[in-house]
């Protein structure tokens, strides 16, 4: 048995549930680097996601607020992660994630998946507006406003299809 | 029976005993033990050998080269480490970019390779050694992944290997290079044939300058009036130390020390004249500030007290500019914070107080945009050097 099975329960934090599954690729727990991006300090969300991803039995790189996107970028370069989560709470991910797929280019990052998540615009913003516009800037998935579990559930889903 | 203790610097020594300091301009045409004795060998007389304790900062300095995988983790850590050894970084290479970077023309002390967590491998490949035949290193260090060991020491005979300075949290763990880094600039200063003589006089083992420094910090605020956090600057005939607290610094790297330094090689008022005076020319800054100092730029070429009293004044402002935002490839340090600057060396026999508070002034108002100064403290009598050296025998001496 896998000895994260043994650790692993469903439970509530901040009133979001966290849910426990096994995500493995090959008997490997998957890498997954993650923080938020640009000059945000909601901090919140982005423990509940380290705690949440641990008990899918992801292995955490954790950058905390703050984070530069050269700084995600390199952090998925050094650990060799398969995941790169950048979440967003303050609306500003926008002026900061454009820079994507030119730095994505520096490095052979083609089997990374690129997710965002949270608050995606300043104010009020329409889905399909919001999930093409960062799709172009090279994200694989773009959650806006979607309530975690579900979020990571398409990502599970995601890493399944394509391995 | 009471100690001597001596430090021999680029330009003059220092001898400090119960009596007080004395210090004698060095003869450059003498090697430095001929040159001491004749100044001070009636001195040594007074004491036994294991009483006498030297330290030295006469052309200290090594030079690295580091090839790192990315900005924001290899060569940002492997950066910091060299930095507060006291070791001087010629270039750093990104190693992505390796196959269009030019090899250094100079001889470089010690190269040093890092890149990625334990547990990935293949991270270096056939480009390394590429790139590394053309450069002319005398030691190489590797402190990445644990996966490339053998096949970068296959490559690699003379490659040194120590424990990844990348922890598998992605933080620093700089312990192992910094203690060889460390020994090798300690190795550097006492292995010249200068400094090799010097253990005629004395018994017990010589250090570095620097490092006596260092170690007098956690000291320094029940000997004089500083509050935390401080920093102390060492501006010296051939180099300039800073000595910072770590609360200074505001970086994803977790240090065990309360205390770091760097050192400016080629930042000095007597040796590395020319190269302080080639740093002033190209800072956006200097004309302002000689204007603000009442002088032209002629000053720089003349040798005068008044132009002595200048380049000092400039090595305070360049310095404190290398670890401002303003110079983002050095480490950063947060002066906003900075309560107190205490000045050391030569420089606080040749400017006044008001000279110092002048430069602060103008570098907080025109770099920093504050009205406030940290306050100044003159360590006139060398204190926080008398105190490292003293504190010499209370505790085995270790690698910072
Ligand atoms: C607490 C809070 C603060 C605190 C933060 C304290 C801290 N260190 O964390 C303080 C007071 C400092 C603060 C400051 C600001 N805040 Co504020 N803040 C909030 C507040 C009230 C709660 C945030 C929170 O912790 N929620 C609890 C967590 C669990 O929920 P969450 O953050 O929404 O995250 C969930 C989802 O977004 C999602 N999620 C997040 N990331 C990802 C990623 C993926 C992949 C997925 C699938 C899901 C996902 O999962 C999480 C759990 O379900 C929200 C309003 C609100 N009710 O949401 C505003 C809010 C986020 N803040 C806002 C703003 C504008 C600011 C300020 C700019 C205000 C200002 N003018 O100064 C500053 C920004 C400071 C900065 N530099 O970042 C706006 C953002 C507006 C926008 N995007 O359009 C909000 C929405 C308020 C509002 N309605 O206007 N804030």
């Amino acid at each position: 048995m896998n000895p994260l099975q043994k650790i692993c329960v469903n439970y509530t934090f901040n009133n979001v549930k966290i849910e426990c599954k096994i995500i493995q690729i090959l008997g490997q727990s998957m890498k997954v680097v993650t923080g938020v991006v640009g000059n945000d300090i909601h901090v919140v969300a982005n423990r509940l996601i380290d705690i949440s991803l641990q008990a899918r039995g992801f292995e955490v790189f954790n950058l905390g607020v703050n984070t530069s996107l050269e700084e995600f970028i390199d952090a998925v370069v050094e650990t060799d992660a398969d995941i790169l989560l950048i979440s967003s709470l303050n609306g500003e991910a926008e002026g900061w994630c454009r820079d994507l797929q030119f730095l994505r280019s520096e490095y052979d990052l083609r089997d990374v998946v690129f997710v965002i998540g949270g608050n995606l615009a300043v104010g009020e913003a329409a889905q399909s507006d919001i999930v093409p516009k960062y799709k172009s800037y090279g994200f694989d998935l773009v959650f806006h406003q979607i309530d975690l579990n579900t979020g990571l559930d398409e990502i599970e889903r995601f890493v399944k299809e394509r391995a | 029976m009471s100690k001597l203790l001596i430090d021999v610097g680029s330009t003059y020594f220092k001898v400090c005993q119960t009596s007080g300091i004395s210090q004698y301009f060095r003869d450059f045409k003498k090697d430095i033990y001929d040159d001491l004795i004749t100044k001070c060998g009636n001195i040594f007389a007074n004491y036994k050998k294991e009483d006498i304790f030297i330290c030295s900062s006469a052309n200290g300095g090594l030079s690295t080269l580091i090839i790192g995988l990315t900005n924001s983790f290899s060569l940002k850590f492997a950066k910091n480490i060299a930095f507060n050894s006291g070791i001087n970084i010629i270039d750093t290479i990104l190693y992505s970019k390796i196959e269009e970077s030019r090899a250094p023309s100079e001889l470089v002390d010690v190269v040093i390779i890092v890149g990625g967590i334990d547990g990935i491998g293949k991270v270096f490949d056939e480009k390394l050694f590429y790139y590394l035949k053309n450069v002319q290193y005398s030691n190489i260090v590797y402190v990445g992944t644990k996966q490339d060991v053998s096949f970068l020491s296959a490559q690699i005979p003379e490659l040194k290997v120590l424990g990844n300075i990348i922890t598998e949290k992605l933080h620093v763990n700089g312990g192992e290079l910094k203690e060889y880094l460390t020994n090798l600039y300690q190795a550097d200063i006492v292995g010249k044939e200068d400094i090799k003589h010097l253990y005629e006089i004395t018994a017990n083992q010589i250090y570095s300058t620097p490092y006596i420094v260092n170690r007098s910090l956690p000291l320094i605020d029940a000997n004089f009036e500083v509050v935390n956090p401080f920093i102390v600057v060492d501006i010296g005939g051939a180099t300039t130390d800073i000595h910072y607290s770590r609360d200074l610094v505001r970086d994803n790297i977790v240090s065990e020390s309360g205390y770091d330094r760097l050192v400016f090689k080629k930042l000095g008022v007597f040796k590395s004249r020319e190269t302080l005076i080639f740093a002033a020319k190209n800072n956006e800054f200097v004309y302002e500030l000689l204007s603000y100092l009442n002088v032209t730029e002629n000053i720089l070429e003349e040798e005068s007290e008044k132009a002595l009293r200048i380049l000092m004044q400039l090595s305070i402002f360049l310095v404190l500019y290398k670890v401002s935002r303003l110079n983002p490839l050095y480490v950063t340090l947060h002066l906003d914070l900075l309560n107190t600057i205490v000045l050391t060396g030569g420089i606080t026999k040749v400017l006044s107080y008001e000279e110092v508070e002048m430069i602060m002034q103008f570098f907080y108002k025109k770099v920093m945009n504050l009205h406030a100064t940290p306050n100044i403290v003159m360590d006139y009598d060398y204190a926080i050097w008398t105190l490292g050296m003293e504190n010499n025998e209370s505790k085995e001496p270790k690698c910072l």
